[in-house]
Formats: structure tokens, sequence, C-alpha cells
């Protein structure tokens, strides 16, 4: 009888959960925002050389310093290049920088945040550095690291990947320890199979979800510090347009051409926002425990609070 | 003792929920006289929490509940009343403590200092003297070197020392009426009989009337002069203690006791239990609330509600349509039941 | 009491030594000879072993380290080969400004975020709440130092009303000094505000379920009352913690945007040093950043102890 009761409260709250996800999916809008803004990003990123207007880098010094017009949309820089076609390649090129470091970040991180959740001695070692490393203030790390490495898009590429592991480390390896203390793994444990089947086959799939939203917003977080250190001549070197190079040539002109601030910003706050609505969209999709509470699981937790079968008032 | 100074009239607490309103309590009345312990008794879920926090209104208006009726206190209704005249209610007419004494405390606080605030919320006097009367609260509430205690913060009580804070709190600005909401449900037996010694104690001592939720038969023995029964939001059945214990009335009433342990029972015979659950507030039975628990149902309970009416004879209201039947039956099978026999009523605990 | 601030020191040695390591390393990183790097092409060979040697580059790496680290646990970073001065004597001369934008910053995010953080936890789902979420979101993505441009572009280059570049200490007089630094710690604050704002935020609606939240509402405290002596008060510990872990982010962040304004702070010696290679004063910045970022985890556990009596009397 009371198991009938159990079971009848578990098929409500089912219930109230997938209609939940549904209407999730279909309200999210932050998922839908974020995914119609990275087609976009993606267009621009794939087509950039068709869609611009001019070569970024064709200098024009008759036309240097002239502002929005049906010749040139945003504008042209100092040279006289075209702040549109820039604007385009320079997304492009952060874009790419951002999502293989990203991808770098993301795959190494895994690996780390796998194995140290799986071997005690090594966590103490992998994690150690991780919050060393984690304890840097990411754009103070990577400056330091380009100022050694020396500025190239390669060498930015692996800049953002090791100052963005352990971010990824972390939400892996927490995700990991939790799968692995999950019983059917230990039963997988109790049969026998390898440890390096177990990590890949039986661990590895439950961090996925963590995975790709933390991945997105090491995304995210890259362009961010790409443009930065651009900005800051430690980034992508000078004639390769990006929106860091050209923010900082902007602010050399910022009396003479506004434009030369505002379109590269405003490029590159979409391309940031794109990716963190998209991570965020992931986020409430995929990983219902860190999202926002759903109401039907306060629903349901209001109502088990109110209607614990009886069992207190009467057995006791 | 015949004075009432709490008059509870049709209350009705509903939750807001996505799917609409959730009627935790479902039109309740009952009544406090001055001086005088009312017990609140039900299974968990059936309201009698909601309907004491109803009484201060602790539930957020915008938000969470819809109050509807008439909860009268000294010829005031507390639902009509705004937010700042309802707080100038709470701690200072109306007190109340809760289940956990363990959470109720504020951790970052010294107990003194939160004795203290309730008198500062209401009266007029200096620091000093309140710190003053905060000692003496303790001491009244049988707190031991009340002047160290009143420095210390609530981890380093225990308990059972906690509950007696949060007495004192109640107490501070001496409240006509104290809400206990399942004051000893969280600790120990033997503290639990200390608490509610303290509480018959400060009934007399003080001439507080107390409306005390819990779902302990046995305390509401011991403690109190009125029960009420509560079953899914409604009141069920009101009676003196006497009464009630001598002749429940309502089905659900007889299966409380006999579902509660006595000393001189059989000893290795299970338990009793009232079979089945209660139903969800979204989907509640047609007609009486509780017939599909109930053995004595006939066609008319599935049909239409009872109302809840006075006994010819005695002070008690009982919502049945069957009462009459019903409590000559009773004792027969009361003693079936003792006798080993089982009923559809009835059933052991393994079912 | 003091058994626990001393185990929470001891906790920060391993990252401390590893973090160290890190910075130390660094120069390792330098395809090539690293004094040959820094001077570039042209230099002769006398002066590339002569920074070799004051480098202490021609030790292996062990003592190497150990007397790179042990210099600056006592405060020295080495000398700085371009400047002609002590590394210290470098960041000393440029840390003032950057901390008072770091400061400023952190006031200003502060100030904004724990009234918002409070109105959006009292009226969840309301203006606040909404306003909340649009900021956080806004913080997230425009970075500090575009924010910083974009100011300018607005109140300083189109209204006139500020200054566009310089710094001002405060001997030059309060006024100039904030005049100086309120565009800069404006676009600052935002990313620091969504992130308190938004701690704050679910922090306070934890505690607004816990009983003694109703306990004091029983007791007849006005709803003020109960949120800023009761909510607030317990809600605290988190804020504290992502305030702290924060705030490296926005020295980190004061020294991108220095650079906006032309302010000579730890951020603009960095990027000086970048250029010129000066490698001994940016691991010094960064080690310093780093010694930084340990002390105000200090500062943040002490604060728990301030904030939480069970912390105290443990």
């Amino acid at each position: 009888m009371v198991k009938r009761q159990q079971a009848e409260a578990i098929n409500l709250y089912k219930l109230a959960r997938r209609e939940q996800l549904l209407q999730q999916a279909f309200t999210n809008t932050r998922l839908l925002w974020g995914s119609l803004l990275a087609i976009l990003l993606l267009v621009v990123a794939l087509f950039a050389p068709w869609l611009s207007t001019y070569k970024p880098l064709e200098v024009d010094i008759v036309n240097r310093l002239a502002g929005p017009s049906t010749q040139h949309l945003f504008g042209t820089d100092n040279f006289g290049r075209d702040v549109f076609s820039r604007v385009l390649h320079g997304l492009r090129n952060s874009v790419q920088v951002g999502f293989i470091a990203s991808l770098l970040a993301s795959a190494i991180g895994l690996v780390v945040g796998l194995y140290a959740a799986m071997y005690r001695w090594l966590d103490q070692l992998l994690m150690r550095i991780m919050d060393a490393l984690f304890a840097f203030p990411a754009i103070l790390l990577a400056i330091a690291i380009m100022a050694a490495l020396g500025a190239s898009m390669l060498n930015l590429m692996m800049c953002l990947a090791i100052v963005f592991i352990p971010s990824v480390a972390r939400i892996v390896r927490s995700s990991a320890v939790v799968a692995k203390q999950q019983a059917y793994i230990e039963a997988q444990r109790a049969i026998g199979s390898s440890d390096t089947r177990m990590i890949w086959q039986h661990i590895m799939p439950n961090t996925l979800p963590a995975l790709i939203v933390q991945g997105s917003f090491v995304f995210a977080e890259s362009i961010i510090v790409e443009a930065a250190l651009s900005f800051l001549g430690a980034g992508i070197p000078a004639p390769t347009p990006s929106l860091g190079n050209q923010l900082s040539e902007g602010k050399m002109f910022i009396f003479q051409s506004w434009w030369m601030t505002l379109f590269p910003g405003i490029a590159l706050i979409v391309a940031v926002l794109a990716v963190y609505l998209l991570g965020d969209g992931f986020r409430d999709l995929l990983d219902p425990h860190t999202a926002k509470k759903g109401h039907a699981k306060a629903l349901y937790k209001r109502l088990s609070g109110l209607n614990q079968a009886g069992k207190e008032g009467t057995a006791s | 003792m015949t004075k009432p100074i709490l008059e509870i009239k049709e209350l009705k607490t509903s939750f807001k929920a996505y799917n609409g309103l959730l009627p935790a309590v479902d039109g309740v009345s009952l009544t406090v006289n001055e001086g005088e312990i009312v017990g609140v008794v039900g299974e968990s879920g059936c309201g009698k929490s909601v309907t004491a926090q109803s009484i201060l209104r602790l539930f957020d208006e915008r938000k969470e509940v819809k109050y509807e009726g008439e909860i009268s206190y000294g010829g005031v209704n507390l639902l009509s009343l705004k937010a700042k005249q309802m707080s100038s209610i709470r701690g200072n007419d109306i007190s109340m403590i809760f289940q956990d004494p363990l959470t109720s405390l504020n951790p970052v606080y010294p107990i003194g200092e939160q004795i203290v605030e309730a008198m500062l919320a209401h009266q007029r006097i200096s620091k000093k003297q309140a710190m003053q009367r905060a000692i003496e609260l303790l001491q009244l509430t049988g707190i031991p070197s009340p002047q160290e205690r009143y420095h210390q913060y609530p981890h380093q009580l225990s308990g059972g020392m906690r509950q007696r804070v949060m007495i004192a709190i109640a107490l501070a600005c001496r409240p006509k009426l104290l809400i206990a909401d399942e004051p000893t449900t969280a600790l120990d037996v033997t503290i639990q009989a200390q608490i509610m010694s303290l509480l018959a104690r400060l009934n007399k001592q003080l001439n507080m009337s107390i409306l005390l939720i819990t779902h302990d038969l046995g305390i509401v023995a011991e403690t109190c002069h009125k029960v009420v029964v509560m079953y899914l939001g409604q009141v069920v059945e009101t009676a003196s203690v006497q009464e009630l214990f001598q002749s429940p009335r309502h089905p659900y009433t007889q299966a409380l006791l006999q579902a509660m342990p006595r000393i001189d029972s059989e000893r290795g015979k299970p338990l009793t239990v009232i079979e089945g659950s209660l139903p969800t507030l979204n989907q509640l039975p047609q007609g009486c609330r509780f017939v599909s628990r109930c053995s004595y149902a006939t066609e008319k309970c599935h049909s239409a509600s009872p109302i809840l009416k006075p006994v010819e004879g005695v002070q008690a209201l009982v919502r049945c349509w069957n009462a009459d039947l019903i409590k000559i039956e009773s004792r027969s099978q009361g003693q079936q039941a003792r006798s080993g026999g089982e009923d559809h009523v009835i059933q052991s605990v393994q079912s | 009491m003091a058994i626990y601030v001393l185990k929470r020191l001891l906790a920060l040695v391993p990252t401390l030594f590893i973090m160290s390591v890190i910075v130390f390393i660094i120069i390792y990183l330098i395809p090539g000879d690293p004094a040959r790097v820094m001077l570039g092409d042209g230099a002769d060979e006398a002066t590339i072993q002569q920074v070799r040697e004051q480098m202490g580059l021609n030790q292996p790496v062990l003592p190497q380290y150990i007397n790179w680290i042990s210099g600056a646990l006592q405060g020295n970073f080495g000398e700085s080969y371009f400047l002609g001065k002590s590394v210290m004597a470098a960041i000393g001369e440029h840390a003032g400004p950057t901390f008072s934008l770091a400061v400023l910053a952190l006031l200003l995010s502060l100030c904004t975020a724990i009234p918002l953080g409070i109105a959006a936890a009292k009226h969840q789902g309301g203006l606040a709440d909404k306003l909340l979420t649009a900021f956080s979101l806004l913080g997230m993505a425009i970075p500090g130092f575009l924010l910083s441009l974009f100011l300018v572009l607005l109140f300083a280059v189109k209204l006139k009303w500020l200054p566009v570049s310089g710094y001002a200490s405060l001997q030059d007089g309060v006024w100039s000094y904030l005049k100086h630094l309120i565009l800069p710690a404006v676009s600052l604050s935002p990313l620091m505000g969504a992130i308190i704002a938004r701690m704050v935020r679910s922090s306070m609606l934890e505690v607004m379920n816990q009983s003694y939240v109703k306990t004091a509402r029983a007791k007849g405290v006005s709803e003020h009352r109960v949120i800023y002596k009761h909510v607030l008060r317990n809600a605290l510990i988190p804020i504290i913690t992502v305030t702290g872990g924060a705030f490296g982010t926005l020295l980190a962040g004061a020294a991108v945007i220095e650079t906006v304004f032309n302010i000579p702070g730890l951020g603009q010696l960095l990027v000086h040093s970048v250029a010129r290679r000066d490698y001994a004063v940016i691991q010094g910045i960064v080690l310093f950043i780093a010694f930084l970022y340990v002390a105000v985890n200090l500062i943040v556990d002490l604060l728990y102890v301030v904030a939480d009596p069970r912390v105290r009397l443990e």
C-alpha cells in the first residue's frame, strides 16, 4: 500500500520533471539566443574571406581614418584598412584561437581530472599543481607565459590552454569522483575490468555534461583573455587582424575615430555573449543539479514535506 | 477558564503551486481559552503545523500562501492586520516555539542577545534592564548559571537547553498565548518530559494559554485540557482530554488511539497502524476526506462531506456522518483488537 | 583560534611553493638563451655573459631556484637590467596606483552588488532579480578593458566630463585623485559586482529558508532587521569567500585597465616589461601578486573567525 503511494509520488514527480524538461527546451531563451548568435559567429568565422568587402591588410593611405560610409561600412583605420573586413577577420581569428585553446584545455583537463579522481597519489600531486595554476589570475599568468614564448598565434593557443586546464580538471575531477562511487562502477570493479577501461568507458561518459558546460565557459574566457593579451601587445602579433589589436589601435585614435573602437568592441561582446549563453543553456539542459532548481522539484519537495506517507503519527 | 483568547474561524491556508492553490488547511475552526492548554494532533502533513504558523502569518503572503477565514485575537482579526501591526503582535501577545531547537536559534549571536532582541522589539526598556530580564527568564526556564549562559552561542548548548532558550525568547514579553509547534519532537525522551513539565509549569505560573502542536498523544494526555484532532487540513474532532481519550467518536481518532503503544498491551503483538496514507492535496477524495481509509464508510460518506457538529450531551464536536453509530461499535472492536482479532480498520505493520 | 590561523597558513604553503615553481620555470619556456633573447640580436657577447651572471643563469637549475626563492621570501626579487634598480623597488613605485584602483573598484562593486543581491533575494523574480541577471550577464560578457574604452568614448571624448588618462596621487587632492580613478574603477567593477551580487542572492536565499529566520519573524522583529541582522549576517561567509577569491582577478583586471588610462601601476610596468623582455620584473610582479593572493586568503580566513562564532570557538 505504502509502496503504491510512493510509486505514485515518484510518477507524479517524473511527470512533472519531463514536463519541465520539455518546457525548458522550448522556453530556454538563453539556449535559443546562444545558438542563434553562435551560428552567426560560426558563419562569420568560416566565411570571413568571402563576406569581407576588402582584404584585411589592404592599405589605402588616402582614405585613412574615414568614418563609416557605404564604401566602408565600419569606416577605415589609421592605415586606411577597412574596419568591417578587419572585424570579420578578427572575429575569425579570435574564435579560432579560443576554440582550439578551449579544446586543448578540455582534452588535457579531462585526462588530468579523470586520473586524479582515480588514483589517490596522483590526485595529491596533480590537483596541487592545478590549484596553484588556478590561483594565478588568468590574464596575468597568460601575459607572463606569452612574454616567454613570444607572440604568435600558436603560442597563444598553447598559453591559453595551459591557463585554463585547471578549471576544466577541477570540474571533471569532481564529477568523476561522484561517478566512481556509483554502485554500477563498484560492480565493474568487482568483475575485474581494467582501470583504463573503467575510466574511459564508465566514468568518462558521466563527466561529459559538466565537461561540455565548462568547456564552453572556457571558450568564452579564452576569447576575452586573447583579446586582452592582443590589446596589451602580448597576443596575436600586429598586422594580423584580431579584435584585441584593433581595440589597441582604436585606443590610439580614440579622439579621431570612434568607429575603430566601437565596432571591434561590439563584435567582441557578441562573440563572448554567444558562447556564454550557449554554455548557460547547456547547463540548464545537461546539468540540472547546478542549474536553478526547477519548479517541479520545488513542488515535489513541498508536497512530500506536507504529505509524508503516514507513518510517524500512527506507528510511533 | 472560559474566556476565549484566540478564536480561529474557518481558516483556509492555501499554498501557491504552479497548477493552482493547494489548501493545506481547509476550514479549521478552534478556540483557545484563557489559561488553557489546547493540543492539536494529527499525522504529519495534516496541516497542524501550517495552522500554527498561519496564526502568526509566518508564511510569505506575496509568494507562498493565501489565507482566508478569520483568526480573532482580542477581538481583532489578525488576518486583516497590516504587516507592521502584525509584527507588534508576534512575540508580544502571541509567541511561538518550533520543532527543532538546533536550527531555530541564530548561530552567530549569543543567546542572551536573542532574548533581549525580542524585548527591545516591543518594549521601551533600556538594554541593561532587558539584559537583567533575560537572565531572569533563563533562570525561569531552568537554565543553570544563566549569567554565563547569556553570553554563549547556540552551538555551545545542548538541544534541551536550546529549547529552553527558545522558550525564554517566547516568554520575553509575557505573551498571553504560546504556540508550541512540536516542541519536543527533536529531543530525547527524558528531555521531552522536562520541557513538557516546564511548559505545564509556565502555563500555571503565568496563566499563559498554550496551543500545543504535536503528534504524540501521550503528551496530549498528560498536559492538555482540550484536544483538536486534525486530518488533511480539517478538524475532525474536538473534545476535552478526558472525553476524547475515553470515548473517541471519529474513526480517525479511534485509529490514532489504537496506534498508540501501551504499556499494558500484549508483548510481541505488533502495533496497529492506520491503513494507507494521506492522499495528496491535489487528489482529495470526494465526500469525507477519511473515506478511503475508513471501514465504517457508507454511500453517503463517499458522496457528501460531513460537517463539524456538536455531539449531544457533551462538550465535543465531531466531523462524521456515522458518529453516533460508531461510538457503540468501537468499544467492542477495541476489545476484539486487544484479543488479537483483525478487522478492516486495524492492520498489522507487516501488511 | 591561533591554531586555526596557523593551520590555514600552513595549508597555503604547498600552493605557494608550486606557484613559485611555476613562475620560476617560465624563464625556461623562452626558446633559446634567455639572456640573448632579452638583449636582442645586436648585443655583444660580453654584455650577454654579464646578464647571464646577474640572472644566475650559469648555475644549475636547483641552486638557481633556491637562490631566487630565498631572495623572494625576503622581498628581494632580483635586479632589473633595464631599469637599473631592484625589482622590488620598481614594484614598490608602481603598486600604489594599482591598489588604489583595485580597492576603489572593490568598494564600488560591493556598494552596488550587496543592495542589488539583497533586493533580488527579497523579491525573487522581481525587477531587481531581472536586473541582476542582465547585470551579471553583461558583467561576464564585457571585458573590463573594453568597457573602459567605451566609457572613455562617452565621458571623456564625447561629453568631456572626465580626463581621458593619467593619474593623480592622493597628495594632489582628493578630487583630482578620484577624477582620474573613477572611470577605471567603474569599468573594473561590473565583473566583480556581478560575481558578488550573485553570491549575495543565492546565499541570502539559502539562509532565508533557515528556521532561525522564522524564529526572528515570530519574535516580532521588523522585516528590515530580519533581513539585515539575521539573514545577511549569516549569509556573509560565502560572500566573503567569493570576494576574496575574486580579488586576484580584480588586480589582474586593474593591470589591463591601467594601460588604457596610462596609469603608472603594476599593469603598465608589466606591459612595458613584456615589451622590453625584462623577465626579472615579469617574474617579480607575477610572484608578488601570487603572494598577495595568499595574503588575501589569509585575511578571508581571519574574517571567517569574525563572522562565525562556530569557527572562533572551535
